[in-house]
């Protein structure tokens, strides 16, 4: 286990740097430069990408990129703020991001789970068909949509909530975006929870188990619960990802500090150094929950355990 | 039965979420007076402003947008600040003389400026703020406004890189005394000194801060201004500022505060207001339509021109002054304002948007719209004339242009009313609509690949000239790369030769020149931007300008 964990650690590093490196020459290729406001001169946009090195050739500026990564150094942004250190960015909006995504993973998957499963225990009665429609307006809504309809009712007309994220009172304002985010995780897990929890109930084995005696809680959690994990933990991987590195629209809305709207600002003021960054995170996080998910395999089914070790 | 129970649920389960749908766009609908009703008490004097974006840089030499300097403003004073119509007044300047020649300035500043950490505001801070200006280290995207429009002594070899920061003509004679020179007599100098570039800077403050943290946070910024920075970190969404106790003007300051939150979402936006948590808050363009009769609307100009560049230099139809007369005359300005930008701008006819520059006699100098009525108008007959002519001189009578605009809803909702317009008025010219990022599109004007360009410039200081000398010869922003003679000689006498002292000849030399450029259309203006504010009515005297310091809360009054 340890061989294939550090196998995939050195894997990860080679597959970031060349991330990096695409992202670079992408963001060379995209059109405009970070200093194309009308009021500049030619003398002055060529002072500028003298002051940050952007008139160096691709490969020197990657290198010295990659070199100052390694230490620390993100760079600053040439945009969005000013000569600010990206790291300094990014460790004030991440937690805030992480915080709220980790929120709605948290929420949709407690929640996924639990429909999921009564709606399996309870097929094909009112609690199946509720589950259902619950999935399928997660699943086909988008999340704005819950954002503005939770803003707008529990923000605007009862001013229960904060409609702003405000740094003082941050679980407050976290609950109405968390909501919003959680419903298209809670939605595919409750989906997949139903559909595995189905096949498995229905499968020999649980048949053998129950006339062994076992019933109630230890089989469906010990037994069918568990079986059904396994594709459950894979659409949940990603998702945990894509809601912890923040969400544009929900953060525009709410007015959160997150990465997920710096990305999309940087992208649109071509603020290089922020974009390549903010998915050097991205890419680290995707990596690192990938293999969290694949250990988690081994603990959830010992039988792939066992084989990843029989072929390393 | 089972059946009958499922469907139940599923007309249920449908009712809530139109109920939810339905929630979201019902906010568009609700009358801001029935809930203004419900708003509570503003308590305290703290102003809630909104803003759209972030904060690019609170380093007075390096920020460039609106944002940045509004906040800076708060907190910094110049040698001069703006007042509520605009004019430059002192601010930590007590005493301004001028020599004969116009050349050099010597400013007395006053001996109650300080900084909050007690220091005395001191000549040398200019000296070292503007020596920053001109640094090309720092290649601040201003650093134009201490050469080509300051004309400060040797800042345009400083820039260049050719003699050391230490030359510039600015010398703190004693503490308190400050000496300018220029190169040539500035007939609008004083205008600048509000301009945040030419801000102070502690120096000793600055030199003894980390490298690049300057401006990140309160502890690394000082004030001298009306408030003092409170809470703040970069790209921050919500910040606060807090009155400056110590400040000279300390008793004129009412707000006990100000509180800024940066909404990019208008419709957030508009319902904050009307919640209550904002007390100004920016309307985008379809809001203002839903909002046009409550007396909490305040539409203020914003000095930006919204005009057509066309590439006259390498489309050869474009190149003929007729077809350009054509273009210009087909456009409904009206329409453009009334039924598509729709947010109080102003239909513009004048090569300089009016209400930014005040001559000598203190008139608006594009005050009278219909000047250039003869060549510019909304007049799809003239528009047919002047085309016929260029039909006959080009000798074709089909053309096919290609419209470049940028990817923002309200330019791109132009160009198709552009495109209507032109085409229904000028039979044969077919408008082809190309949308691009912002950025591009400014680099394509910028080198010359486009055919007609749906484009804007704001003003940077309250003088015809900031749009005028644009259209000289090489300039970069002379996209048309139009030309002419006389043009280049009563720019240059305006700015460097006969007329730097004659103040009067220099503005009516000013009007045969945007004569010049109204006759040929080297540009065919549309509309003078505006922005619309809701304001609510226990607030008094936000200042708005359009050039420099767009809003200055100094002498707001929160009831």
């Amino acid at each position: 286990m340890k061989k294939y964990i550090f196998k995939r650690v050195l894997i990860s590093i080679f597959t970031m740097l060349a991330i990096t490196l695409v992202l670079f020459i992408l963001l060379q290729l995209m059109p405009g430069s970070p200093f194309n406001d009308e009021k500049l001169t030619a003398t002055q946009k060529a002072a500028l990408n003298a002051k940050y090195g952007l008139d160096q050739p691709l490969i020197v500026q990657y290198a010295k990129y990659v070199f100052n990564m390694f230490k620390g150094d993100f760079g600053v942004s040439y945009n969005i703020s000013k000569n600010t250190p990206i790291s300094q960015l990014i460790q004030s909006r991440l937690p805030i991001s992480i915080a709220i995504g980790g929120m709605a993973v948290a929420l949709g998957a407690i929640v996924g789970l639990f429909l999921g499963i009564v709606a399996a225990l309870k097929h094909n009665t009112f609690w199946d068909t509720f589950c259902t429609i619950i999935s399928v307006l997660g699943v086909s809504v988008p999340s704005y949509v819950f954002a503005l309809g939770l803003s707008y009712t529990f923000g605007f007309k009862l001013s229960w909530l904060p409609m702003l994220y405000t740094q003082n009172s941050p679980i407050a304002s976290s609950v109405m975006p968390s909501i919003a985010l959680s419903l298209f995780t809670l939605a595919s897990v409750a989906r997949f929870t139903r559909t595995e929890m189905m096949e498995v109930l229905g499968s020999d084995y649980m048949l053998l188990a129950e006339s062994k005696g076992v019933y109630g809680g230890p089989l469906i959690v010990r037994h069918a619960l568990r079986n059904s994990l396994i594709p459950i933990v894979t659409v949940l991987a990603p998702l945990i990802v894509d809601l912890m590195t923040g969400s544009l629209v929900v953060e525009k809305i709410f007015s959160i500090p997150g990465v997920g709207s710096l990305l999309v600002t940087a992208i649109q003021s071509n603020d290089y150094s922020v974009v390549i960054a903010l998915s050097f995170i991205y890419s680290a996080m995707y990596i690192g929950i990938m293999l969290a998910v694949d250990i988690l395999y081994g603990i959830i089914d010992p039988r792939i355990r066992l084989a990843k070790e029989g072929t390393n | 039965m089972k059946l009958t129970k499922q469907i139940g649920v599923i007309v249920l389960a449908l009712v809530m979420v139109i109920g939810l749908i339905g929630c979201g766009t019902k906010g568009a609908e609700t009358s801001p007076a029935a809930d203004a009703s419900a708003a509570p008490v503003a308590t305290g004097g703290t102003l809630n402003v909104m803003v759209e974006v972030e904060v690019a840089s609170l380093d007075p030499q390096i920020a460039t947008d609106g944002t940045s300097f509004e906040v800076i403003a708060d907190f910094t004073d110049g040698l001069k600040q703006m007042d509520a119509d605009g004019a430059a007044v002192n601010a930590l300047c007590a005493e301004e003389t001028v020599s004969d020649d116009g050349l050099t300035y010597t400013f007395k500043i006053r001996d109650d400026a300080n900084w909050s950490n007690g220091d005395p505001v001191t000549a040398d801070d200019f000296v070292f703020g503007w020596q920053r200006a001109v640094d090309p280290a720092n290649a601040s995207e201003y650093s134009y406004m201490m050469s080509d429009i300051g004309q400060i002594k040797n800042a345009a070899e400083i820039i260049a890189g050719k003699k050391p920061v230490t030359d510039l003509g600015v010398t703190a004679v004693d503490e308190k005394t400050l000496k300018v020179e220029l190169n040539v007599p500035v007939s609008y100098f004083d205008s600048l000194l509000y301009f945040p570039t030419y801000y102070p800077i502690n120096r000793a403050f600055y030199e003894g801060l980390a490298t690049g943290t300057f401006g990140t946070s309160p502890a690394t910024v000082l004030s001298n201004g009306a408030f003092i920075l409170e809470s703040y970190e970069p790209a921050t969404l919500n910040f606060t500022l807090k009155k400056n106790p110590n400040y000279y003007d300390a008793d004129k300051v009412q707000l006990d505060g100000l509180n800024y939150q940066v909404i990019k979402d208008s419709q957030q936006a508009l319902m904050s207001y009307q919640n209550g948590d904002l007390d100004i808050v920016k309307l985008s363009g379809d809001q203002v339509d839903q909002v046009k009769d409550d007396p909490e609307l305040n539409v203020v100009g914003a000095g930006y021109l919204w005009y057509l560049t066309m590439n006259g230099h390498d489309v050869e139809a474009l190149g003929n002054a007729n077809m350009r007369l054509a273009i210009t005359n087909a456009i409904n300005r009206e329409t453009i304002v009334t039924d598509v930008v729709k947010d109080g701008s102003v239909a513009t006819y004048t090569a300089v948007p009016p209400q930014f520059a005040a001559g000598p006699d203190g008139s608006d100098f594009s005050g009278d719209q219909t000047k250039f009525a003869d060549v510019c108008a909304d007049d799809t007959a003239k528009a047919a004339e002047y085309y016929a002519k260029a039909c006959d001189e080009l000798g074709q009578n089909s053309f096919t242009f290609e419209l470049l605009v940028e990817d923002q809803t309200e330019t791109q909702n132009v160009a198709t009313v552009l495109k209507e317009q032109l085409e229904a008025a000028l039979p044969g010219v077919t408008l082809n609509i190309k949308v691009e990022p912002k950025k591009q599109r400014v680099e394509d004007i910028q080198s010359g690949k486009y055919e007609v360009c749906l484009t804007r410039w704001g003003p940077d200081y309250a003088d015809p000239m900031t749009y005028l000398a644009m259209w000289v010869t090489g300039n970069s922003n002379n996209y048309g790369l139009w030309s002419n003679a006389d043009y280049d000689a009563i720019i240059a006498d305006c700015t460097t030769g006969k007329y730097v002292t004659d103040l009067e000849g220099r503005w009516n030399a000013m009007y045969d020149a945007a004569k010049i450029v109204m006759d040929e259309a080297v540009i065919a203006p549309i509309y003078t931007k505006a922005d619309a504010n809701m304001i609510k009515s226990n607030i008094t005297g936000i200042e708005f300008h359009p050039v420099a310091l767009n809003r200055v809360y100094k002498n707001t009054v929160k009831g």
